[in-house]
């Protein structure tokens, strides 16, 4: 087998057991304490009959790995269960709310990789200036500001204020400028500096300096040459902060009332509405797997210098 | 002229005892030239000395509710004003300060001892226990830290010790993680090569060569891990699923204040606040102490 083959299929075989051992995980997060599944479902005043209900219902009264098969065997049909609290099936649910959480974060994805690219770019350009240092010192900034209080924050300022914007729900399309920016400015931190370090060491290599001297233009140079090259690593930190994301964005909903899939899921989780919990827990690491997967598969096409060895 | 020869070996000898030293004070000197560093340090300094003295710092007890007084502006007798229960804000961010760096060094503990054994594990032994506990890790770490934290912590109830065991349990991948790594460029080094070549035991390596080289990365991993063990339990108790009131936690001031922020902004503003100052002391600690150990990475 040629190593890039090899390179292959020990990548796919890795997200085969990564993706089952995400399935087992959001299985096994209900049986985590030793109390019994239905009761910590239903409540600790639920009648005998709900609770024998609830158990025939979701299968607890057999034993682990047969419910787990049965869990299993229904999601790979399309099934994601039926909810508790909402009694209604969880793809529906899901369905309803998806759109929200995708607009939000994708909008605070290209907020964070935009501003983080160009003022990484910027800072590796002015290297050791007032910007490089701003740079440096509005990223620690940002990582050190939890997302919830910017978001109140925001909408103490420009909603409740200045009334620049709605301060709750889904309105108009102004209402997902404040929630996108809680969740991007804090991602943002995350390419800036990873980007300046990649361009610095972009523009320290020979064909660099080649090309200047050469004497094609400077800014060519950056854009053709540099650029190209540093924006690779920025590849593999989006899968790497995907996850983040995601997880920033479950609270952000919660701070302005977005009905996404991340109220939903703090919801859920405190009625105790299992089979959504372990529904959204699912849906969200199964796309993690994959986005890294697929940020292995662009990074060795776009660069295919990459080793393919280990 | 001998005199002075004399004098000259005395140094000489002198420097040679301060030698074992000089490597640290070269890195404590660093440290102390980044201007940023030693702010982040005073904070944390700062945060400390409230979190010990906190009941000498305030006349006002951090449960006693006011029902007359109840959401006050900030004035002489309330610096920060009081709460929805007439409660003394300033007092209860005080007393907060105690639960916060307590979740925070108990968080560091738990999940630093397991990712630390788990990393030393994999890097040593390498093969089938490597290839185990890295697919492990790569599983937790397809969740999002704060969603599965939350799903736990749902489960086990509220309260400290849970949203310890919550964080925890997707936490120590990261050190799992980088302890693996160092050690395997520990394991490829040269001195270390050097050092079996003339003889020496393998216990002497690692009490030696290893576990000092280690070291630095320990030191910078706590500093990278507190300010994310800080905001993610602030997120849980933000979220309902943290420590629980009455406890004065920052993170469930931030969210009781969010119901009065039209009539009482100074709750969310100030409680935020207190959780932003101090992850970015420890930031800024962590950033100069990465800078003053491997001055190669900067500039």
């Amino acid at each position: 087998m040629s190593n890039r083959k090899k390179y292959w299929t020990n990548k796919i075989i890795r997200t085969i057991i990564t993706a089952i051992g995400v399935t087992l995980i959001a299985f096994l997060i209900l049986h985590l304490t030793p109390g019994d599944p239905a009761r910590i479902m239903l409540g600790s005043y639920a009648s005998e009959e709900n609770l024998e209900a609830v158990r025939e219902k979701y299968n607890l009264n057999e034993p682990l790995y047969i419910q787990y098969w049965a869990w299993i065997s229904s999601l790979a049909k399309g099934d994601l269960g039926t909810s508790i609290r909402y009694n209604r099936s969880v793809n529906t649910l899901i369905k309803d709310r998806i759109g929200p959480t995708l607009v939000l974060t994708l909008t605070g994805l290209i907020i964070s990789v935009v501003l983080g690219v160009v003022m990484g770019i910027l800072a590796a350009l002015k290297r050791n200036s007032w910007l490089d240092y701003l740079t440096t010192v509005q990223a620690i900034f940002w990582i050190s500001i939890p997302s919830f209080w910017l978001g109140i924050l925001f909408l103490y300022i420009f909603g409740l204020q200045l009334r620049w914007v709605p301060i709750a729900g889904m309105v108009s399309y102004t209402s997902v400028i404040l929630p996108a920016l809680s969740l991007g400015l804090r991602q943002e931190a995350w390419f800036a500096r990873p980007m300046r370090a990649e361009m610095l060491e972009v523009l320290n290599q020979e064909y660099i300096r080649a090309a200047k001297a050469k004497g094609l233009k400077y800014y060519i140079v950056v854009t053709k040459h540099a650029l190209r090259n540093a924006l690779i690593p920025i590849i593999t930190m989006l899968a790497l902060r995907l996850p983040w994301i995601i997880g920033g964005s479950v609270v952000i909903e919660v701070v302005f009332s977005w009905g996404g899939i991340g109220s939903l899921l703090v919801n859920s989780v405190k009625a105790r509405d299992y089979p959504v919990v372990q529904a959204i827990l699912l849906l969200i690491s199964i796309a993690v797997v994959l986005a890294n997967l697929f940020a292995d598969i662009i990074y060795t096409w776009v660069d295919p210098r990459i080793r393919t060895e280990g | 002229m001998s005199e002075v020869n004399v004098e000259e070996i005395k140094m000489e000898l002198a420097n040679l005892k301060n030698k074992k030293s000089s490597q640290l004070s070269l890195v404590w000197k660093r440290f102390k030239s980044n201007r940023l560093a030693l702010l982040g340090f005073v904070f944390v300094m700062i945060i400390i000395f409230i979190a010990i003295f906190a009941p000498f710092l305030t006349p006002y007890k951090p449960y006693a509710t006011d029902p007359s007084n109840r959401l006050m502006g900030p004035s002489r007798t309330h610096l920060l004003g009081t709460d929805s229960l007439g409660r003394d804000v300033l007092t209860r961010l005080f007393y907060g300060s105690r639960i916060a760096l307590q979740i925070g060094v108990l968080i560091i503990l738990f999940e630093g001892f397991i990712g630390i054994m788990m990393g030393v594990l994999s890097g040593f032994f390498g093969g089938v226990i490597d290839s185990i506990i890295m697919r492990l890790v790569d599983i937790l770490r397809s969740f999002p830290v704060i969603i599965l934290a939350m799903a736990i912590a749902g489960i086990m109830g509220q309260g400290i010790y849970n949203v310890v065991i919550a964080l925890g349990i997707v936490g120590w991948t990261t050190y799992a993680r980088m302890v693996r790594s160092k050690i395997l460029s520990i394991k490829e080094a040269d001195y270390i090569e050097a050092g079996y070549s003339i003889g020496e035991s393998t216990y002497s390596i690692i009490t030696r060569y290893i576990v000092p080289n280690a070291i630095p990365t320990a030191i910078v991993m706590i500093s990278i891990m507190m300010p994310t063990a800080l905001i993610a339990s602030a997120t849980l108790s933000f979220l309902g699923l943290g420590v629980q009131p009455p406890t004065p936690s920052w993170g469930s001031m931030v969210a009781a204040g969010r119901n009065y922020l039209l009539q009482a902004p100074w709750i969310s503003t100030s409680a935020g606040f207190f959780i932003m100052f101090t992850v970015l002391g420890f930031n800024f600690i962590g950033d100069g102490l990465r800078d003053a150990l491997d001055p190669t990475t900067k500039h």
